[in-house]
C-alpha cells in the first residue's frame, strides 16, 4: 500500500480527485509489463496489444521479477502507482513458454487473473500485414464465436471473454459515428476437447484472436458492401492458470453507486401531447361474485333448495353467499 | 562546506526513466500531441486530421496528417518551394508565401477528396475572418473537411506565419477551427481584426512596403536584400498582382509541377549531394591505424 497523503497543494488535490472513485468511472488504463525473461514473440505481442490500446495504456520496458500466480503484490503496487486497473504481464520460461497474464484490479487489489499462453508458431504481428492501420484511440467491434463463451458456469473462456471486452472497451460513449467503425476483433473458441482436464497444456482448447479492418465499398445500393481485411495481430491462445475473483470482492466491484440521477418511474409515461399517463394494477377480477341481472328463470328449483339447506347447516357462511 | 546528501545514487539511476526520444531531442510537444491526436469522446470515434505546419530556413512544409496505431500517415502535403510553379519565386518563407502554401494544400486535399467543387472557400481574399461552413449538395448537407492546426514547437505570437498557412487553408475551403486574434492586424486593445492589414499581408504588401522604404532610404541595403527580386525585375508595386495571380492559378490546378531551368542532376550526383555534410564511419582498419598513429606521436614526445 502506498502512503495516503493529504494533498497539500491544489494541484495534487486535483490529481487525487482524478483517481478517486466516481459514479461513472474513468476509462480503464492498461499497464504493460514484462518479466525477467520474456521472449521476443511475447514482447511483440505485448507491443501490438499496446498499439491497439493506445491512449489509455502505459508500457514499461524494464524487467520485473514478478510471478503473478505466486505473489501478485507487486502487480497491485504497480496498479496503484500508475492508476491502471488492467495489467498485462508478459513472461516466458521453459514450462510455460510465451505467456501473457491478464490481471484486473479493484480498489488497487488484484481481483482476478488469467494466464494465456501464446502459440509462438502461428503468431503474426501487426507489421506483418500490409493493410491500412486503424487510427489511434478508435474502438473495435467485437465478435465472440464459439459455444464455450456461453457457458453458464464461469470458466476460463468466460473469463477470457470478460477480460478481452474490458481490454478493448476503451472510453464508452452513448452514440457512435459510422465512420469510426474501423476494425473488428474476432475471438473464436475451438470446441473443448475431451482431454481438457489433463495437465498437458498443448491439449487444451485454443482461443483465436484475429483483428480485421472494415472496408466499405460501393455496392450500387444504399448500404455499402462491407469487406474485412486482416490487420493483425494474429494470436492463438491457450488458457493457462486462472485465479478466480474472490466472491466478496467481486460483489463489491460490481456494486453500482447510488446517484442523484432520477430513477425512471415505472408505469408513468407522457404521450405526444404532453399528457401524463399512468398505468395502474388492478387485482384479478373474481367473476364468481359478479352480480348478474336477477330474473325469475334463474331462480333455484325446489329439489336443489333442499340440498342447499343441508349445506347451510354445515356452513352458515355459505348461505350468505347464495343469498346475494 | 555543508554536508551534501548524495541524491543521484545508484537507486536513483536504476529507477531513472528516460523521456521519449523526440522529447529528448526537443522536437515534439507530447502534451499537445496527445490532445491533437485523440478524438474527443463526444465525436463518437470519428477519425481526426491535423494540419501540420513547419518552417525551415528556406521552406515551409504543410501536411494533412492522421495518426494510425503504427505511426502518422500523411494524407496530402504542400511545400512552399512548389509555389515556383505558380509564379512565386522569391520570399518563400514569408507570410504571403505561407498563405499561398496553405491555400495550395487545401485545394489539393479537396481535389483528392472530390470536394473541390462544393467547397470553393474564399475566392477573392479580403482579409475578413471567415470559417468554412457546411454546404448544400444534391444529397443533403455536406459538412466541410475538418483539420486542426498543429504548430509544433513554434511560438504562437500574434502575426506569426503559421497562422498565415492556417488562413490560407481556411480560405481554401477546409475547416480549421480558429479565432481571429492571432492574425496580423488584430488590435489587442479594441479586440478587433483590421481586415485591411490582413489583406495586405496576404498579398505581400508588407514586403512591398519594406522594399519601398529600403529603396528610398538605403539603396545599398536594398540591392543586397532584394537582389533576386531586382534580377527578375520585380518592383514593389507588382507584388500584389503576382500573389493574386498565383492564388488564381493554384485554384485552377493545384497539382502543377515546377520545371527547373537548371540542368538535371543524375542519380549519382544527388547521391554525392546527400553525402556532402554526412560523416561516414571509419572502418576497423582505419580506426586501428589512427590509434597507432597517435601512439607513435606520443612515443616521440
Amino acid at each position: 500500500m502506498l502512503r495516503t497523503v493529504k494533498p497539500k497543494t491544489a494541484r495534487s488535490k486535483r490529481a487525487l480527485e482524478k483517481r478517486a472513485p466516481k459514479a461513472v468511472e474513468n476509462p480503464k488504463k492498461a499497464l504493460f509489463l514484462r518479466g525477467t525473461s520474456c521472449s521476443q514473440i511475447t514482447q511483440d505481442a505485448l507491443g501490438d496489444l499496446y498499439a491497439l490500446r493506445q491512449v489509455h495504456a502505459k508500457r514499461f520496458q524494464k524487467k520485473n521479477a514478478i510471478h503473478p500466480f505466486e505473489d501478485a503484490s507487486s502487480l497491485a503496487f504497480f496498479s496503484e502507482k500508475n492508476d491502471c486497473s488492467l495489467l498485462l504481464f508478459g513472461s516466458s520460461n521453459k514450462k510455460r513458454p510465451h505467456t501473457i497474464t491478464f490481471a484486473r484490479t479493484f480498489d488497487y487489489k488484484i481481483l482476478d487473473m488469467l494466464e494465456l499462453c501464446l502459440d509462438g508458431e502461428s503468431f503474426r504481428s501487426i507489421s506483418q500485414f500490409k493493410t491500412q492501420k486503424v487510427p489511434v484511440g478508435t474502438r473495435p467491434l467485437m465478435v465472440f464465436a464459439g459455444t464455450a463463451f456461453e457457458s453458464p458456469v464461469p470458466n476460463g473462456f468466460t473469463m477470457a471473454k470478460s477480460m478481452l471486452i474490458d481490454f478493448f472497451r476503451g472510453e464508452t460513449s452513448d452514440k457512435i459515428d459510422v465512420e469510426g467503425l474501423r476494425f473488428v476483433v474476432v475471438v473464436t473458441a475451438d470446441e473443448p476437447t475431451t482431454a481438457e482436464n489433463s495437465d498437458d497444456p498443448s491439449s487444451k482448447a485454443v482461443l483465436r484472436l484475429r483483428v480485421y479492418t472494415i472496408q466499405t465499398k460501393r455496392s450500387g445500393q444504399k448500404l455499402p458492401r462491407v469487406e474485412l481485411e486482416e490487420h493483425g495481430p494474429r494470436i492463438d491462445f491457450r488458457i493457462g492458470r486462472i485465479q478466480e475473483p474472490d466472491e466478496a470482492m467481486l460483489k463489491e466491484a460490481l456494486r453500482k453507486a447510488k446517484t442523484n440521477e432520477e430513477r425512471t418511474k415505472k408505469n408513468i409515461s407522457t404521450d405526444i401531447m404532453g399528457d401524463k399517463l399512468g398505468r395502474i394494477h388492478m387485482g384479478k377480477l373474481d367473476l364468481s361474485q359478479l352480480q348478474t341481472r336477477k330474473m325469475k328463470g334463474l331462480k333455484r328449483e325446489r329439489d336443489v333448495l333442499d340440498e342447499a339447506e343441508t349445506v347451510v347447516e354445515e356452513a352458515p357462511k355459505r348461505k350468505k353467499k347464495v343469498d346475494i | 562546506m555543508a554536508f551534501h546528501k548524495l541524491v543521484k545514487n545508484s537507486a536513483y539511476y536504476s529507477r531513472f526513466q528516460t523521456k521519449y526520444k523526440r522529447r529528448r531531442e526537443g522536437k515534439t510537444d507530447y502534451y499537445a500531441r496527445k490532445r491533437l491526436v485523440t478524438q474527443a469522446k463526444n465525436k463518437y470515434n470519428a477519425p481526426k486530421y491535423r494540419l501540420v505546419v513547419r518552417f525551415s530556413n528556406r521552406d515551409i512544409i504543410t501536411q494533412i496528417v492522421t495518426s494510425e496505431i503504427t505511426g502518422d500517415k500523411i494524407f496530402a502535403a504542400a511545400y512552399s518551394h512548389e509555389l515556383r510553379a505558380y509564379g512565386i519565386e522569391h520570399g518563400l518563407t514569408n507570410w504571403a508565401a505561407a498563405y499561398a502554401t496553405g491555400l495550395l494544400l487545401a485545394r489539393r486535399v479537396l481535389k483528392k477528396l472530390g470536394l473541390d467543387e462544393q467547397f470553393a472557400g474564399v475566392e477573392e481574399a479580403d482579409g475578413e475572418y471567415t470559417l468554412t461552413e457546411a454546404t448544400e449538395t444534391d444529397d443533403g448537407e455536406r459538412r466541410p473537411f475538418k483539420a486542426f492546426l498543429d504548430v509544433g514547437l513554434s511560438r504562437t505570437s500574434t502575426g506569426a506565419r503559421v497562422f498565415g498557412v492556417m488562413k490560407g487553408a481556411s480560405d481554401g475551403g477546409i475547416l480549421v477551427p480558429h479565432s481571429e486574434n492571432r492574425f496580423p492586424g488584430f488590435d489587442m486593445e479594441s479586440e478587433e481584426l483590421d481586415a485591411e492589414t490582413l489583406k495586405k499581408y496576404i498579398f505581400g504588401g508588407h514586403v512591398a512596403e519594406y522594399m519601398e522604404t529600403l529603396a528610398d532610404d538605403d539603396e545599398e541595403r536594398y540591392k543586397g536584400q532584394f537582389v533576386k527580386y531586382i534580377e527578375d525585375d520585380l518592383e514593389a508595386d507588382s507584388l500584389e498582382d503576382l500573389y493574386a495571380e498565383a492564388h488564381k492559378s493554384i485554384r485552377e490546378d493545384p497539382f502543377k509541377k515546377y520545371e527547373s531551368d537548371a540542368p538535371k542532376k543524375t542519380k549519382e550526383e544527388w547521391k554525392a549531394e546527400s553525402k556532402k555534410y554526412r560523416q561516414s564511419k571509419l572502418t576497423h582498419e582505419q580506426r586501428k591505424a589512427g590509434v597507432q598513429e597517435r601512439i607513435a606521436a606520443l612515443l616521440q614526445e
